[in-house]
């Protein structure tokens, strides 16, 4: 007799223990784990037992690995951001230093995956549409890898809420949500990096519940194993995309609580016992993910160790280390009377000069010095050409005349025999900065405004200049401004030069320049080769950690700079509802079009299921504010506990997008949205029934048995979960064509599918309805 | 030695034998006593320190009665999947509030020295308001030119004065009490307020500054009042009054006309206000607890009618309502009637009269202003006809070809079509089209005939517009016509771009727009327009090959279009999008008859909507300017540790400076305390999970109010600015600084002056050397508020952080 088919559903979980009669529910001693319940019907005995999970769970694993290859061989061009990580993968195999936002993870994985598939890493994935089949790119591959990777996503989900104490039903039905997925196929079939986070991510959540299944048994070999598991699979989620600091919160957050609760005196503990949960999180919480994640950046170094795209990024020393870099090559020292050219580091014009005059007047009315003009010039001139002057006794040859840090010198100007100047006159584009002119060689009248001082970056004292790598600021001696430049040109009489200031902030990162070349030596024949006895080209060794310091800094900053508008960058308020997807590839000859977006019936289910979960917890408290207790206890505690992390993670995966200025796309709530899917399970779960397997952590040698509870769904749960698997299933084969990109679609078809009027497809048939 | 028994009839039932006053009297006498010699071992509580003494409580006698619940506790939870913290939430039981102890109603005094006694706490504030006098007045029109803002809040005053219609971001209250000050000190109203001008000979600055400056002395009473109420010891509410009198920023800006001494003022009326209404808790729906919550609500009304920045005092308000609620939720012995009650109460006077307050002064402010000024085309061209002086009556009223005219956006903040000479430097490259307020001849546009019709004659018949009729616009300055195309627009990429395009010979049929008449406000729905009418015609623009809309929506353009609105043309048609309705606004035809100078009515909401919308949008344009550095603006991260202060005027060795910065002790040392605050909660928190007992229960209660008071009110006012775009300047730190005032005080008051630790003569001198310190701070930077007249480096020493830009930039 099947407790499905019984009536009134039970309300309290100790008026079960008083049917004792017909099941024998409570089974006091029993210490077996909390999988070998015996159930009440002979249904739930089927649905419940192993062969059943395991033939479900490959079942869902099969579909997935379909549904994630089926026709992953097409498009056989680069599709969005491909353009990106194909290229990451590419310098990969070529070992050439490039530079990125992301951590390197899941593009080293990426890398291995091409050079697996045998790919040289010869094609520079330059443009979307691209193809890779005339270039000969063993594509398939590289896009196997996330494909896998998203595959292998769903057996996790429903490990997830198995190892939670939901039954076979709603495990599958949250796996099922992830696995008919659009935006998931979409994502993991392209040379992308989020399937490879989200898989870390749902990892991370499952050894995390295994390891709070294992608190009666702390500081067992399984509980260390689990714990470290979590913080490992951490580190990985982290080292795919900076998102996965968000799982950090959804774990640290768990821990918290869970730590708080050990604090707890009623529990009985010592606080010796709680330094040592303590300990034990901060080493498998903390301590292991950040080595782990330190050695991604050492691979990382390691694999990348010549010169490439990402060069120029990094500071002077840093380059230094690659091989190849132009910088290790040429990098000089400079002499005093060496001629030079001298290049912003920023915006790449020369320091230039030419007998031209500053106009009297400018257009606002102020008035210039009428002294030659000093701008910024992006091309090669002998205008360009300094020398450098001293201004205190030379040794006649020899290492004496080598210039140094915080030398005092003076710049000539090659082609007018004039020296660099500054004085308290503005500057023509911006009234608080002080304008640069030059003065004649001979004319000594002005000698202390042509004082400069060599600064140059971090350097210790004595240091000498070079050229390339000497990265300096010139400072004014008596007025304390630094040479600057901006992107700002001048006018007509400038020939749209750009113009170069005073600027008096001391501490502004852009007035840096650096020398550029050596044109001349005064004295020596082959000054280009005056340095090659005491530097070999040999790349030089840098501290991993200061590398690392630099390239994670430089990944923050560069990461909060991308602001730059893009037409499908969206706002994190659409995302759960699909208001707009993201173009990632068209073909205009067949019409196709690989459109990005989730299926609409599953987003919405989350989106629903979230909002039940507010008003269950919201009337819960409510109620219990009021001394009623609507829920029993057990059930409440699995939602508070269970579904409130599920919920916790999709918070912290979601909402701190909004506090971020950089451009935001769709596929950034990939992660979120594994985590509705796992709430959405369990909200199913308990609007369906309430009651659940409980208890499921597994019991210790001191914890006392506990009355015992069996998740009792019956077929009705079944039925709808096929219900939805099908209406999902629709909705998947009828938005197919955008999300595989295969077949074409005519104008009508694509208005069609075309759900919601903000989604932006292309190859639409015009609108008949243009009548008013 | 015992008593005799005495045999006591109290009514015992029958046949029971009387009672002995033995049986309610077994208390035998002490046979021995604690001062014993050989007592020594358990020590009384007497002899221990009172912190001391508490702990042990936990340990001995207060286990007597709680071990039995204890060890049951730790047997049942042990195994129990919940976690304590949220099954805490048991419904309510405590009765603390943590306001002011309340005090008995002493008898009406009889002498003199009775009412003196029973008046005490009234006495420290008199004196305070006296030396805040001093500080407030002291050498108020030392400088005689405009100082700062005064350039923009005083040229407000005057416009009150003058009646002429202004637009300004802030709402209308301080700048009419500025207006008030000026109408009492008989300005009458015709300086012009020019940044940096000497004020001439008529206009009695000194006397409007004063009147101004009241608010500011008004702080520190209020401010030990608020104290008081707060439940703070007395040396701690001294020490808030004191801080609040010697911080030379609350100083420097109370002394100038500006909005900022009103600000506060009503910031701290309302603190003041809420602390009082929560001791009033304990009589519910008394007199006086309906007085103080509408005071509370009034006072809402007053903070945020002054400035917008009143709304996070407001959610500090709300925050507090919100948690008495809950708690009051919680209260099982509470009536359902009374729940409702409650929740009427606070709507009432928190919600519906603050918004009374707010409405009530935008009206006043429609009724002073009543004549065209600078600001009329922030508003509908409806409410512009009714201003006096305004021409728009005067128009032809019917709109026919060849007629130049104005059009006007009627989606909130709407402005005039424009455009000027300047290019696009993105998508087509043509002539700008923009939306702008400002009104010139750049925003006016003629009629004319599509260009396969005949041309304009002006000797044909008249030929009226109406509905359906596809047109040309030629914008009148340039002669080229409004044009679009398919070309992105600017900002709002996924519309069509609209620009200016070839002149008055050349063009194509993508000039052709055709006029769609939505309705009109005196004529009724479509079907009854035959005629287009200025002012009152609600019109659309479709593009008559594109069939998209002409479409104004608040899309700023960068510097290139000097932030003007961009115009662009919606391919998506909504009819309900008021961004693309459009009205004639002015209208010249030399061969139409002048309209009469009918009056059309403007409801009052929706212009107060309107004007709303408006200084919302202004409000969120004042962003910091990529291209400039503005040397006063700072950022909110430089502020609790005052990393910057502003120069109010300018910085010439004859001219008078003030220099906006506060007293670094003082803010300094809230920063500090907040940052303690924390901490020691957390330590707190820790501490009760593991039972130690550091507080009565009264105590916690207190310490969690006054902190909670004290914290959230300081996080909304700081956190907040971080979201804003807007550009953000140091005196917007002053009412966020009140909180961290009270912070400090009630950290040396947790820590030092209620100690049990320390003796009385430690607290005193401790107390003592902080107040000195405060006040000689205040004194060595009192030159920055007072004025400092020569040379800046005559004045040596005021250099406290090189940030500070002082002696130079």
């Amino acid at each position: 007799m099947s407790s499905a088919s019984e009536g009134p559903r039970r309300r309290n979980p100790a008026s079960s223990a008083s049917r004792a009669t017909q099941s024998p529910d409570v089974e006091l001693f029993d210490d077996r784990h909390s999988t070998s319940y015996i159930p009440p019907g002979a249904w739930q005995v089927a649905a419940e037992s192993n062969k059943t999970s395991m033939a479900v769970v490959g079942a869902l694993t099969a579909a997935a690995f379909l549904l994630r290859f089926y026709k992953i061989n097409l498009p056989d061009q680069v599709v969005f951001d491909e353009v990106h990580f194909g290229k990451f993968a590419a310098f990969y195999i070529k070992g050439e230093y490039y530079f990125d936002v992301h951590p390197p993870l899941a593009k080293l994985l990426l890398g291995a995956a091409g050079w697996f598939a045998g790919f040289d890493g010869n094609f520079d994935f330059e443009n979307i549409g691209d193809s890779y089949t005339d270039h000969h790119v063993p594509y398939v591959g590289m896009r196997a890898l996330p494909a896998t990777l998203n595959s292998l996503t769903i057996p996790i989900v429903y490990a997830i809420m198995k190892e939670s104490g939901y039954p076979t039903v709603i495990a599958a039905f949250s796996a099922i949500l992830v696995l008919l997925d659009n935006a998931h196929i979409a994502q993991s079939r392209l040379i992308l990096l989020d399937a490879q986070l989200v898989f870390f991510m749902s990892l991370t959540i499952y050894a995390y519940i295994r390891f709070r299944k294992l608190r009666y048994l702390e500081f067992t070999t399984e509980w260390w194993g689990w714990l470290t598991a979590t913080g490992v699979f951490l580190a990985c989620t982290l080292g795919c995309k900076m998102v996965g600091l968000f799982t950090f919160l959804t774990i640290g957050a768990a821990v918290i609580v869970d730590l708080w609760d050990i604090l707890d005196i009623k529990k009985g503990h010592s606080m010796e016992h709680f330094w040592r949960h303590f300990m034990a999180r901060a080493i498998s919480l903390i301590v292991i993910p950040f080595i782990v994640y330190l050695s991604f950046f050492w691979i990382h170094f390691a694999v990348l160790s010549r010169s490439g795209t990402g060069d120029t990024f990094m500071s002077p020393a840093f380059q230094e280390t690659l091989r190849g870099n132009e910088m290790l090559l040429n990098s000089q020292e400079l002499r005093y009377y060496d001629i030079v050219t001298i290049k912003h580091k920023d915006t790449k014009v020369f320091l230039h000069s030419h007998i031209e005059r500053y106009p009297l007047k400018y257009d606002d009315g102020r008035i210039s010095s009428q002294g030659q003009q000093v701008t910024g010039y992006a091309h090669n001139d002998t205008n360009n050409h300094w020398q450098i002057i001293p201004t205190k006794a030379l040794p006649a040859t020899g290492r004496g005349r080598i210039v140094r840090h915080e030398d005092v010198i003076q710049l000539l100007h090659v082609s007018t025999k004039s020296h660099l100047l500054t004085h308290d006159v503005a500057s023509p584009l911006m009234a608080t900065n002080q304008e640069f002119t030059t003065w004649p060689k001979d004319d000594d009248t002005r000698h202390n405004d042509t004082l400069f001082q060599l600064h140059l970056n971090d350097a210790p004292e004595g240091q000498a200049w070079k050229t390339k790598s000497g990265h300096f600021r010139l400072i004014h001696v008596p007025t304390r401004v630094s040479l600057w430049t901006h992107p700002k040109t001048l006018p007509d009489w400038a020939f749209k030069q750009q113009e170069i200031n005073g600027n008096k902030n001391a501490q502004e990162r852009s007035a840096t320049w650096f020398v550029d070349q050596l044109i001349a030596a005064e004295e020596e024949e082959d000054f280009l080769n005056r340095t090659s006895k005491v530097a070999v080209a040999e790349p030089k060794k840098l501290n991993f950690f200061k590398k690392f310091g630099e390239l994670q800094l430089l990944m923050l900053q560069h990461n909060a700079g991308l602001t730059a508008s893009h037409p499908y960058a969206s706002n994190p308020i659409n995302w759960p509802f699909l208001i707009s997807g993201i173009s990632f590839w068209t073909q205009s000859t067949d019409q196709k079009q690989i459109y990005f977006i989730g299926n609409i019936v599953g987003w919405w289910t989350c989106a629903v299921a979230l909002s039940i979960f507010v008003g269950i917890i919201g009337a819960d408290l409510l109620a219990r504010r009021r001394g009623v207790e609507p829920i029993p206890d057990p059930v409440r505690n699995r939602l508070w506990n269970n579904a409130g992390l599920f919920v916790i993670g999709w918070a912290f995966h979601y909402f701190p997008f909004f506090l971020m200025n950089r451009q935001l796309f769709l596929h950034h709530y990939l992660p979120a949205h594994v985590c509705s899917a796992l709430a959405a399970g369990a909200v199913l779960n308990f609007v369906l029934s309430e009651t659940i397997n409980y208890p499921i952590s597994i019991r210790g040698h001191l914890t006392r048995a506990k009355p015992k509870m069996h998740s009792d769904l019956g077929p009705k749960a079944l039925a709808f979960v096929i219900a939805f698997a099908l209406a999902m299933t629709l909705m998947l084969v009828y938005i197919s064509p955008l999300t595989y990109g295969t077949p074409g679609l005519d104008g009508e078809a694509v208005n069609h599918r075309r759900l919601l009027s903000t989604w932006t497809l292309h190859f639409a048939a015009k609108k008949t309805d243009q009548t008013v | 030695m015992k008593p005799d028994q005495v045999t006591l009839d109290i009514g015992s039932p029958p046949r029971t034998p009387p009672r002995l006053s033995s049986d309610y009297e077994e208390v035998p006498y002490p046979s021995t006593h604690w001062s014993g010699p050989n007592q020594g071992e358990e020590l009384p509580l007497h002899y221990m320190n009172e912190d001391k003494a508490r702990r042990r409580v936990r340990g001995t006698a207060g286990l007597a009665e709680d071990t039995g619940d204890v060890m049951q506790d730790i047997g049942e939870s042990y195994d129990d999947d919940g976690k304590e913290f949220y099954n805490k939430m048991r419904p309510f039981k405590g009765s603390f509030t943590g306001g002011r102890p309340r005090h008995r109603i002493p008898p009406p005094p009889t002498n003199f020295a009775e009412f003196v006694q029973q008046n005490q706490e009234h006495i420290p504030p008199i004196i305070y308001t006296l030396l805040s006098c001093w500080t407030r007045f002291h050498l108020i029109g030392k400088s005689n030119v405009v100082v700062w803002d005064e350039a923009h809040f005083g040229k407000f005053g005057s416009h009150y004065l003058k009646q002429e219609f202004y637009f300004d971001v802030h709402p209308p209250l301080g700048k009419m009490l500025v207006g008030l000050a000026g109408l009492l000190s008989g300005y009458d109203g015709s300086f012009d307020f020019k940044s940096g001008a000497e004020y001439p000979e008529g206009v009695p600055y000194v006397a409007m500054r004063v009147m101004l400056a009241t608010f500011g002395v008004a702080m520190v009473p209020l401010a030990w009042y608020t104290a008081v109420e707060l439940g703070l010891s007395w040396r701690a509410s001294h020490l808030v009054a004191i801080m609040v009198l010697c911080d030379v920023a609350l100083l420097c800006i109370s002394r100038f006309i500006l909005l900022d001494s009103m600000l506060l003022f009503f910031t701290f009326t309302t603190v003041f206000c809420m602390a009082k209404f929560h001791n009033q808790q304990h009589q519910s729906f008394s007199v006086d607890w309906w007085i103080w919550l509408f005071a509370t609500g009034y006072s809402i009304g007053c903070v945020t009618s002054v400035k917008w920045i009143g709304m996070f005092v407001t959610a500090l308000v709300g925050a507090y309502t919100i948690e008495d609620l809950w708690t009051k939720f919680g209260d099982l012995r509470l009536s359902w009637r009374d729940q409702a009650r409650h929740w009427g109460a606070r709507i009432c006077c928190l919600i519906i009269v603050p918004f009374i307050v707010y409405l009530a002064c935008f009206k006043i402010h429609f009724l002073i202003l009543n004549h065209s000024g600078p600001g009329d085309s922030q508003m509908s061209s409806l409410f512009q006809a009714n201003l006096v002086g305004n021409d728009f009556g005067k128009n032809p009223l019917e709109i026919a070809y060849g007629s130049k005219l104005t059009l006007k956006n009627m989606g909130y903040g709407g402005g005039l079509l424009h455009s000027h000479v300047q290019h696009y430097p993105v998508g087509s490259a043509q002539q700008q089209i923009t939306c702008y307020h400002y009104k010139d001849e750049n925003n006016e546009w003629i009629i004319h005939p599509r260009w396969n019709e005949p041309p304009l004659n002006l000797n044909d018949p008249i030929r009226f517009l109406s509905h359906g009729d596809v047109i040309r616009l030629q914008h009148s300055p340039t002669t080229r016509n409004l044009h679009s195309h398919t070309v992105a627009a600017p900002v709002t990429k996924l519309n069509n771009e609209v620009s200016c395009y070839g002149n008055a010979t050349v063009g194509d049929h993508h000039d052709y727009w055709r006029v769609e008449v939505v309705d009109d406000i005196k004529q009724g729905s479509r079907e009854h327009v035959d005629r287009i009418h200025s002012l009152t015609t609600r019109l659309r623009f479709r593009h008559e090959t594109l069939g998209c809309y002409l479409r104004a929506a608040n899309a700023i353009l960068p510097q290139w279009g000097f932030k003007q609105v961009e115009v662009s043309c919606d391919k998506e048609n909504n009819p309900k999008d008021v961004h693309t309705y459009w009205n004639v606004e002015s209208h010249w035809n030399d061969r139409l008859p002048a309209g009469d100078t009918k009056f059309y009515k403007s409801p009052f909401f929706r212009d107060f909507w309107h004007l709303n919308v408006a200084m919302m949008t202004s409000n969120n344009a004042l962003i910091p300017d990529p291209d400039k550095e503005d040397i006063l603006a700072s950022q909110p991260t430089d502020w609790p540790f005052m990393r910057l202060g502003l120069r109010m005027c300018g910085w010439g060795d004859n001219q008078t400076k003030y220099y906006l910065l506060g007293t670094p002790l003082i803010w300094w040392g809230g920063t500090i305390s907040l940052i303690a605050s924390t901490i020691i909660l957390g330590i707190y928190l820790l501490r009760m999970q593991r039972k130690y007992k550091d507080f009565e229960p009264e105590e916690w209660e207190h310490f969690l109010y006054v902190g909670k008071v004290a914290f959230v009110g300081w996080a909304l006012h700081y956190f907040p600015f971080f979201i804003m775009g807007r550009v953000t300047y140091v005196h917007h730190y002053l009412p966020t600084l009140y909180f961290s005032v009270i912070m400090a005080a009630h950290v040396i008051d947790h820590f030092l002056l209620t100690s049990r630790r320390l003796a009385e003569n430690t607290k005193t001198i401790v107390y003592s050397v902080i107040v000195a310190c405060i006040v000689a701070n205040f004194w060595w930077f009192r030159g920055l508020a007072f004025g400092i007249d020569g040379p800046i480096t005559d004045h040596k020493g005021l250099l406290w952080r090189k940030t500070w830009n002082i002696y130079h930039q």
